[in-house]
């Protein structure tokens, strides 16, 4: 027996693998309602019986062919890969459709075992699975496990560990068609037509006279006549004697043959109960309301972001200001040398404190965004948007990674993988950073209330018109540009709407709220320590703020921001910061013009006299909130971009375009703002 | 007829489909193999309509609405 038993996860989308994945291994991985959340690869240790095993959790796919990037990927892990056990993830409330891929697993040759997931809904719905009949006939173990309540994990390790040697177990079934000579039915659970078996045989017999390095002759004699393009190349034997063209077809129809045998069989009770999801999606998914519902519930959203998140932090705001003042105190108590206490009073409460404040719009934020990944409703806006995408030709699936965009760029960008077209992947990349994400939130709460008082809110709903009108105007062009390439067809699943999960909730907000905080003790505390440096020294040394490194790079490109508004050269120092991370804007505007509880009634007050003796008002505050909604992508964004179009030209040209946008957005609005 | 043609809460049987191949043996692999039900549950202007198929519900664009072809009407058979 090895050390080490390598275990990978699969499944269709959406099925839980990564429920399960996370229940083993007490990984956090973000889990929702929608398919292709996992997108990548993710490895977990687990120890059972004093026996290691390393999980593989990978990105959810229909089928093992080679159409699909996931689909590849996930393929060559398992052939080439040390995968020793195959976990098939199956939801057993859609158990027709799952069986499709846990043929062709069986097929692969490796053992499988497959974990019949959500249970508690088949059974919800008065259905009934026969687990005595299933395993007979594929010949593989069934367990019944429930991964979001960790119902039967222990028993499906136990019978990995158990199972780890044998491919197929015993069969006892006979199918209703066909009769083939060979004695193939005690040895696979899927027989063939006679025609396709002889051709099995056929292309089987000259794999083994080629002499390659293959066990699995089976699969590869399948995928031969399937005309797989990547096996065909990887094995460079020429079969076109045998077979001519594909039967890919043929055999997805007697696959599909073969499970309605088994479903026939193994599965009671089918769709007795009337189903919640129609009901639902009757409102949801209707042919006129649906897309003002979806531009309702996004409203909503926001509503509370900003009224109850506004709430909360003014709560949070008083621990705050008096955590500050009793460091400040203490600071004086023990005497420290004038310019240490200016560096953490100044530099670090100013800007790192600031921030804190701003938490509870967040965390409303990325709890609503949360229940609408979890409920299911995600693949249900690709559907409500595909008409209005479709004019700019991408698919609604694209609407997707722009929709996450509201909560945080560099996940949405990831999130673009799953468009299967190259172009549609890079035109949906380049244009959503332009979705306000939550942190460019803090700079509209605090710019909105301070010179819009009365229609702060209105402000701030603004920002998250004009970032999706903006993108939508940038992915037209760009598909102009591109000869307008043909619409890409929509094709998505659209899971079962399910009460939200509070642990997956709770593990999605936590995980946002912590890296919320990491940023803020991280960039957030680097930015502001560096940037009270840059304020107070020059050349020379200790120096007074306006002869500072930052004052000389500020006025330095203040003549180019006049035009939109923003001459203020802290403003321009703000905004080359906020590079670093958006919400890195407002607290550098903290430690720039010294206020130490930026987002209080009083840091607010403070503030905003200071803007206004510079002859800052309402129409630049404006400007500048719409220049941060456009520019350049954040530092992480950048990478990722650069990343996920597989080529930094892209990452560069996204900051310089988005630049070159922000500025002649708000140049408009300055321009033609100040003729009234 | 094609699917693009259906009346929404009904079922028919898939006649075949012609489409893209690439297209055409995903569908199938998902489960939309000729002879198979379909179950046409909505559709809107634009032409993008949810589907069931073997249990599951797909949202599919007008295009390939348009290529999917029907046997009749499932109900009156």
């Amino acid at each position: 027996m090895k050390n080490e038993l390598t275990v990978g996860f699969i499944g269709n989308p959406n099925c839980g693998k990564t429920t399960l994945f996370n229940a083993y291994t007490g990984a956090k991985l973000k889990v929702a309602n929608w398919p292709g959340v996992t997108v990548e690869k993710k490895e977990g240790v687990f120890c059972y019986h004093q026996h290691n095993y390393k999980l593989v959790d990978l990105p959810g796919i229909y089928s093992l062919t080679s159409y699909t990037l996931e689909e590849k990927l996930s393929r060559r892990y398992i052939l080439e890969g040390d995968v020793d056990v195959i976990i098939n993830v199956v939801d057993a409330s859609c158990l027709e459709r799952n069986l499709f891929l846990t043929l062709q697993l069986i097929e692969l040759g490796k053992p499988v075992v497959l974990a019949l997931n959500m249970m508690d809904i088949v059974e919800e719905r008065g259905m009934e699975i026969d687990l005595h009949r299933l395993p007979e006939m594929l010949g593989i173990p069934v367990v019944p496990v429930c991964a979001r309540k960790k119902k039967g994990i222990d028993v499906l390790m136990h019978t990995v560990s158990h199972h780890q040697d044998k491919p197929i177990g015993a069969l006892e079934h006979q199918h209703a068609k066909g009769d083939h000579c060979h004695d193939h039915h005690s040895e696979y659970p899927i027989v063939y037509s006679d025609k396709i078996e002889d051709l099995i045989d056929a292309v089987t017999e000259r794999i083994c006279a080629a002499n390659k390095n293959i066990i699995n002759h089976r699969w590869y004699a399948l995928k031969v006549l399937e005309h797989d393009s990547e096996i065909m190349e990887e094995l460079n034997i020429d079969f076109s004697d045998i077979v001519p063209h594909s039967l890919e077809k043929e055999i997805i129809n007697q696959k599909y043959d073969f499970i309605e045998e088994i479903i026939a069989e193994v599965l009671m009770n089918k769709e007795k109960k009337q189903q919640m999801t129609d009901k639902i999606d009757l409102f949801l998914t209707h042919p006129i309301w649906g897309m003002p519902i979806f531009f309702g519930i996004m409203a909503l959203i926001f509503f509370l972001t900003f009224s109850v998140g506004d709430l909360l932090a003014e709560w949070f705001s008083f621990l705050i200001d008096g955590v500050s003042s009793a460091i400040s105190t203490g600071l004086d108590l023990i005497s420290v040398a004038p310019w240490l206490k200016s560096l953490i009073v100044d530099g670090i409460i100013a800007g790192v404190g600031g921030i804190l404040t701003f938490l509870p719009n967040i965390f409303i934020l990325f709890l609503c965004l949360s229940f609408l990944e979890d409920s299911g409703y995600m693949s249900r806006v690709a559907y409500v948007m595909d008409s209005l995408m479709g004019r700019i030709g991408l698919s609604g699936r694209a609407f997707i990674p722009m929709l996450l965009g509201f909560g945080c760029t560099v996940p949405a960008l990831m999130a673009a993988r799953t468009l299967e077209n190259k172009s549609d992947k890079l035109r949906t990349i380049l244009v959503t950073p332009f979705m306000s994400c939550s942190a460019r939130l803090p700079v509209y709460v605090l710019f909105s209330q301070m010179f819009f008082p009365k229609n702060a809110m209105l402000v701030a709903y603004s920002m998250y018109i004009i970032g999706p009108v903006v993108a939508i105007i940038a992915a037209l062009i760009m598909w102009l540009f591109t000869g307008k390439e043909k619409k890409p067809a929509l094709l998505i699943e659209l899971p079962e709407y399910k009460t939200p999960n509070g642990r997956s909730i709770a593990i999605y907000v936590w995980e946002k709220v912590k890296d919320y905080l990491t940023k803020a003790g991280t960039t957030i505390f680097i930015a502001s320590v560096i940037l009270w440096f840059l304020l107070n020294f020059n050349f020379t040394g200790l120096c007074d703020m306006n002869e500072s490194f930052a004052a000389s790079i500020g006025k330095l490109l203040s003549p180019v921001m006049k035009p939109v508004g923003l001459s203020q050269w802290q403003i321009v120092v703000a905004l080359i910061s906020g590079i670093a991370a958006k919400e890195v804007v407002v607290s550098s505007c903290g430690v720039l013009f010294g206020i130490p509880n930026i987002n209080s009634a009083a840091g607010i007050a403070s503030f905003g006299a200071i803007l206004t003796g510079m002859g800052f008002t309402g129409l630049n505050a404006f400007c500048l909130m719409l220049f941060c909604l456009l520019y350049s992508p954040c530092a992480a964004a950048i990478a990722t971009l650069g990343r996920e179009a597989n080529s930094q030209k892209w990452a560069v040209f996204s900051v310089v375009y988005q630049t070159g946008i922000a500025w002649l957005v708000s140049f408009l609005v300055f321009q033609i703002g100040s003729l009234f | 007829m094609t699917l693009f043609e259906a009346q929404p809460g009904k079922k028919y049987l898939v006649k075949k489909l012609d489409m893209e191949e690439k297209i055409e043996r995903r569908l199938e692999a998902l489960g939309l193999t000729e002879n198979s039900m379909i179950e046409l549950l909505s559709c809107k202007r634009g032409g993008a309509m949810i589907v069931k198929i073997r249990g599951t519900r797909f949202a599919l664009g007008k295009e390939i609405c348009q290529a999917i072809y029907l046997w009749g009407d499932n109900n009156e058979k």
